[in-house]
């Protein structure tokens, strides 16, 4: 064991909101040095613990150790004094200042005690970036300006320009390429060469493998495993821990299409300038098409111009034959398209509403008598669409924020299904979706297809849509690459297609 | 696989789920907390106006009066109410009403009579409505922007109309509107517009497409839009609505003053915006409720009537304004994050 | 009460189309009110003053000056008095605030139509503003423009003692309407309304009313709170009362000069107090709301006097059918006297009547009160 007390001891934390208790007495602890990952669905408590951590939610119970001396972290300021800098997964940069006033936000170098000295700012920012591995990144340029993958960098040059010996990371490799993902773990590996402890969060079990020293699992606002190595634990172990039960992913069979009727969905020439370029595609009732591809190489673009929410420059969309009014989400709607998108909680959700209004908000008119709304109409028929899908809680009422993920997405989709669409166009349908959830939703998606929808789909992962498609297209940079039925294609075809960009066989 | 950004507080909200298994009751009793909260802030003032001054404050000539005060500024809030869910808002509503009572009340105007002055009024109210909507919905411009534009060319036509002077109304058929003698079962007809005006806002926004478009649209308007709605005249007819209640609010004004002045609803907008948002309205928007705003508007009459009845000068008086919005927020967060 | 204001609202309609301007030249200039002594007997104070003898036909109105006795003697310097003759030509600019409601409104309407009466006056008038910055911008572009003489009716009279200032330093003589400035050295001659003497005026009017009555209760419907006048018209109201030991003044309530705010104070007040004798209404413009709300709640038992001396009052008090038995003028003929003194700064003039050389340095006008004795000679310069 260490010579030394571990750097940080969180003992039986408890933490209760209204109604709620996110954390029942989680232990923790963290030695110098190490990579120590936290696991656990959404909602299993880690984001709860990790404030906790960083001094932003106080816990109802328990004790926090730190080098050997037990603390209150009153604040995130307090934490941050400790050497404790969190860098969360929704970035918290002020996009309108510069990358070198965001560094030093708060802790600006001064003369004279308030003269901001934004030369001595600027270089050593410039001094951590380099240190991060992206000395291409302008300390005066502003912030908004900066792609998602460089924001983080910025956040962690800021979180470095504290003296630091704890830094939190709550999902870092979600927004990055796979490049990036390399860089950030050099820097953690630098990190911990220097004897900075990281807390790490991430749902890839791949990366823990990678990078990680020990892991602790989350359920239920419980610690099930604490200090598991890392490297050594077997996949179905860290898996049943976290849900419970023994998954596997697991995808519907694919059904044998004889003859698949007229396409209901053509797109011709479809172009959007520096986005994508001529693209074709035909989709038929009962057949998922995917579409895979790197972030910027234009997918969901495309679903966005096929659904009317972007303008094409040049091209067509027909639906059942008819051509579509350009850039009108309403004509698309009204032809029977659906869009299930990327960011859900932005571009599909009314947070503040029931399940029912949700499922409800694309079909209104159906319920209503003269803009006189019919609710138990509107509430049966919701309830009906989402017990198709077995949304879970089976109450229209809920909040669809308190849903997690999986059950979001099915709302978004039973929303068109009460539409009665013909052509559903998802985006990244299992983001944010745990991995036990998954399969469910897999199942789901290949039904609706069954029962005569057609499916364009996109995803990042590239076995999630070579399980499930029935044809793949690949987009590289715009334009599609290749086409091939899904059976034809295994993954590291598809990278090679993706990065490299052989030409179209 | 690759995980969406999404808030760090995500834990809480879905552990709840789990933790209560009917959530629909905990959102009518959210929605009850906020209501009974302003509810007991009223009880609390109308204890104090009954211990204070029990013969001047606990009479049915006072409960009439104060009711008549809400009056016009309740149908002003009912319209502003819609505006701020959909996560707008409309700074030009005193203007309007000032505008709309003073076209109304021209001597070219009251030729036409009673039907005339009604009908000006709210015509010039949807008017500046019209304008404010497609201003704001197909001109692309920012809510706060554009109204504070009508605000400006409302108020310096109203002045213009006017030239400063005062137009009194010779019309008896509005004049006897505001007498005691057209009391209906001891209502003044004012106080029954407001109700009406009330009951019908309630329904709209709680029983039509027309509201649950408007929670849409303030709760997310990318969603709504991509769930195929259109958002852009959904905005439009809001900002109509509010134009119509400000004609309807001017009328009430012209019967209650007898008169049309350029500088009628002064600074009718912040009144209107602070009883909504202490009647539970989000300044984002995506929530509120016309029932909150209604009693935040009679919370306000009343400290005004006790403070009046008490002889307490104004300055008192907007200090203990101010207070009491901090005040109510303040408790209804409590109460909303307690249960 | 309905039928008085039936017949004043007919009356006042009738006639606000006219200009209030329009009223004046019909009755004898410059004696009627210049030479008040003659006109107004019962006026306890004879202050009315002369520009001299040239002036009674110039018509001006001038009052409160520093001698009470010299106002028909002849004048008796050697310096030319600005008479009606023209004279050398003058650019005055005039900056005032919004007129957005009748008393200010009559303030420029008297500024225009007196410059208007001379041949010899260019008058630059600007768009009013009450904003304290706007107003500034305003009158420093007036003293670039290089005007001869600046009329200023301050929207705030401290605020702008800075630009009085500056324009005095230009050369630029200053008439300082109304509202004062805070140094002596921003303007030449200040001329302005007494709002003490106004509320000391109101208040004497009523206690002579009330003074066989016993315990007399009296209420206050005051104008906007934050403006230095209202406090100063409480203060002279407050004043006059404490000689009436019969009276209590029970309540006060302030209203903002506007017609829905006087309707919605007032309502209050009559709720607040189920019997009194006498009302003070600061301003006749909220009077109409407090007049409406007094005939909603159906009371008429005790006299109202108003203030400031619009036409819809006068008319009132002339018909004698309604609680309004009187009003306290704060007459916005001065600014017709303020552009008189600008000519007479600007030509070089004194003023005759005055055994000095030189225009007083500040003239505070009379606040008269105007009853159905005296309406007949005020209803001219009653404004809308």
């Amino acid at each position: 064991m260490a010579p030394e007390p571990p750097l940080l001891t969180m003992s039986g934390i408890t933490k209760s909101f209204p109604g709620v208790r996110a954390l029942d007495g989680v232990d923790l602890d963290v030695l110098t040095g190490e990579v120590h990952c936290l696991l656990g669905q959404n909602g299993a408590g880690k984001s709860t613990l990790i404030k906790v951590l960083a001094g932003a939610h106080q816990p109802d119970d328990g004790t926090i150790g730190w080098r050997g001396e037990q603390v209150t972290l009153r604040s995130p300021i307090a934490a941050m004094r400790l050497g404790i800098a969190t860098i969360y997964q929704e970035l918290d940069l002020v996009e309108g200042l510069s990358v070198a006033e965001n560094v030093y936000l708060g802790h600006e170098p001064t003369s004279a005690g308030f003269v901001v000295r934004g030369k001595d700012a600027r270089a050593s920012t410039a001094a951590l970036l380099k240190r991060l591995g992206h000395p291409e990144i302008d300390p005066a340029r502003l912030v908004g300006e900066l792609s998602a993958a460089h924001q983080q960098i910025v956040s962690m040059a800021r979180a470095l320009s504290h003296d630091v010996r704890l830094i939190v990371m709550d999902e870092p490799s979600a927004a990055l390429d796979p490049d990036e993902v390399d860089n950030l773990f050099r820097i953690v590996g630098d990190l911990t060469a220097d004897g900075v402890a990281v807390v790490y969060i991430s749902h890839r079990l791949e990366e823990i493998r990678r990078i990680g020293d020990r892991v602790t699992v989350l359920k239920d606002g419980r610690a099930v495993a604490g200090g598991l190595p890392a490297k050594s634990t077997p996949t179905s172990e860290v898996v049943a821990l976290m849900t419970g039960r023994n998954v596997e992913y697991v995808f519907p069979p694919r059904p044998t299409h004889q003859d698949l009727p007229e396409p209901v969905l053509e797109v011709q020439g479809l172009s959007r300038d520096g986005e994508f370029e001529s693209l074709d595609l035909t989709l038929r009732p009962g057949e998922i098409v995917g579409l895979a591809g790197l972030v910027g190489s234009g997918r969901s673009e495309i679903l966005e111009t096929i659904y009317g929410a972007r303008k094409p420059s040049t091209g067509q969309v027909l639906v059942g034959g008819k051509q579509l009014k350009a850039g009108s989400v309403r004509a698309a709607v009204a032809a029977g398209l659906g869009l299930a998108p990327e960011e859900r909680k932005a571009q599909a959700l009314l947070l503040l509403e029931s399940v029912t209004r949700n499922v409800s908000v694309s079909s209104m008119s159906r319920f209503s008598y003269g803009g006189w709304l019919d609710r138990t109409a509107e509430r049966d028929a919701a309830r009906k669409a989402t017990r198709e899908l077995s949304l879970r809680p089976d109450n229209p009422s809920a909040l669809i924020r308190t849903l997690s993920g999986g059950n979001q997405q099915k709302a978004v989709l039973a929303r068109w299904l009460l539409r009665g669409c013909r052509v559903l166009l998802l985006d990244e349908p299992t983001r944010g979706v745990d991995v036990g959830a998954r399969a469910e939703l897999y199942a789901v998606i290949r039904r609706l297809a069954d029962e005569g929808l057609a499916v364009l789909m996109v995803s990042s992962e590239v076995p999630e849509v070579l399980g499930l498609a029935d044809r793949v297209l690949v987009l590289r940079e715009g334009r599609v690459v290749h086409r091939a039925p899904a059976q034809e294609l295994d993954e590291h075809r598809v990278l090679d297609l993706v990065m490299e960009g052989s030409p179209a066989s | 696989m690759t995980q969406p950004v999404s808030p760090p507080r995500d834990d809480t909200p879905k552990l709840s789920s789990k933790a209560e298994p009917a959530p629909w009751r905990a959102v009518v009793a959210r929605a009850d907390v906020r209501t009974l909260s302003l509810l007991g802030v009223l009880a609390v003032l109308i204890l104090i106006g009954g211990i204070t001054k029990p013969d001047e404050f606990l009479d049915t000539r006072n409960l009439q009066l104060v009711l008549t005060q809400a009056s016009v500024i309740g149908v002003v809030t009912v319209g502003m109410t819609f505006v701020i869910i959909s996560g707008g808002i409309d700074l030009s509503v005193g203007a309007i009403v000032a505008l709309a009572s003073v076209w109304a009340t021209t001597v070219a105007t009251q030729d036409y009579g009673f039907v005339g002055v009604l009908f000006t009024a709210v015509l010039v109210g949807v008017g500046c409505g019209l304008v404010n909507g497609v201003l704001i919905a197909y001109g692309a411009m920012v809510p706060f922007i554009a109204t504070l534009a009508m605000l400006a060319s409302a108020r310096g036509l109203a002045l213009q109309i006017t030239d400063g002077n005062t137009q009194v109304v010779t019309i008896d058929g509005i004049l006897d509107l505001g007498e005691r003698d057209s009391y209906i079962l001891g209502v003044p007809p004012l106080v029954l517009m407001f109700a009406v005006v009330t009951i019908i806002g309630w329904l709209v926004l709680n029983r039509t497409t027309f509201g649950r478009r408007t929670v849409a649209v303030g709760g997310n308007a990318e969603a709504t839009r991509l769930a195929g709605i259109d958002v852009r005249r959904q905005r439009l007819y809001l900002y109509l609505l509010s134009g119509l209640c400000c004609g309807i609010a001017a009328f009430m004004l012209i019967i209650l003053s007898g008169s049309g002045q350029n500088t009628n609803g002064n600074l009718y907008e912040l009144d209107a915006i602070a009883a909504a948002i202490i009647g539970g309205t989000l300044l984002s928007g995506g929530r509120g409720t016309i029932v909150g705003s209604v009693l935040g508007v009679l919370i306000f009459t009343t400290i005004t009537n006790i403070f009046a009845l008490n002889n307490l000068q104004s300055d008192v008086q907007q200090i203990a304004k101010g207070a009491i919005i901090v005040a109510a927020v303040l408790v209804q967060r409590r109460t909303a994050n307690t249960t | 009460m309905k039928q008085y204001t039936q017949q004043y609202t007919k009356q006042h309609t009738q006639q606000y189309v006219k200009h209030p301007a329009q009223h004046r030249p019909a009755r004898p200039e410059g004696l009627a009110l210049r030479k008040g002594t003659t006109a107004m007997p019962e006026l306890t104070s004879r202050r009315g003053l002369l520009f001299g003898t040239a002036a009674v036909s110039a018509g001006v109105l001038l009052a409160g000056c520093t001698s009470n006795e010299s106002d028909d003697e002849p004048a008796s310097n050697d310096q030319p008095a600005a008479d009606d003759k023209k004279g050398k030509q003058v650019t005055i600019g005039f900056a005032g605030p919004q007129a957005d409601h009748g008393w200010l409104n009559a303030i420029n309407d008297n500024a225009k139509s007196r410059a208007k009466k001379y041949e010899d006056v260019t008058l630059e008038i600007t768009e009013g503003s009450n904003d304290t910055a706007a107003q500034i911008g305003q009158i420093e572009t007036l003293i670039n423009k290089k005007v001869d003489v600046l009329v200023i009716l301050p929207a705030d009279g401290k605020a702008l003692t800075q630009v009085g200032l500056k324009a005095m330093r230009a050369g630029i003589p200053v008439v300082n309407l109304d509202r004062i400035f805070n140094s002596p050295q921003a303007y030449r001659c200040y001329i302005g309304g007494d709002n003490f003497g106004m509320g000391l005026n109101a208040g004497h009017y009523i206690g002579e009313q009330l003074k066989d009555k016993k315990n007399a209760k009296v209420i206050e419907l005051a104008g906007l709170d934050n403006l230095e006048l209202t406090k100063q018209r409480t203060a002279g109201f407050d004043a006059a009362l404490k000689n009436y030991p019969n009276i209590k003044k029970v309540a006060r309530q302030a209203a903002e000069f506007t017609v829905e705010s006087g309707q919605a104070k007032m309502s209050q007040l009559l709720q607040a107090q189920s019997s009194f004798d006498a009302l003070w209404n600061h301003d006749d413009d909220q009077g109409v709301g407090a007049l409406r709300a007094i005939e909603q709640a159906g009371r008429d038992d005790f006299i109202m006097v108003g203030g400031a001396g619009a036409l819809s009052a006068m008319q009132a008090i002339e018909s004698d059918n309604s609680v309004l038995k009187a009003t306290v003028l704060y007459p916005p003929t001065m600014a017709a006297s303020a552009i008189d003194l600008a000519r007479a700064l600007g030509q070089g003039k004194g003023v005759s009547g005055l055994a000095e050389f030189e225009i007083p340095s500040s003239l505070t006008l009379y606040s008269a009160v105007v009853d159905k004795e005296n309406v007949k000679t005020y209803l001219p310069t009653g404004f809308k």
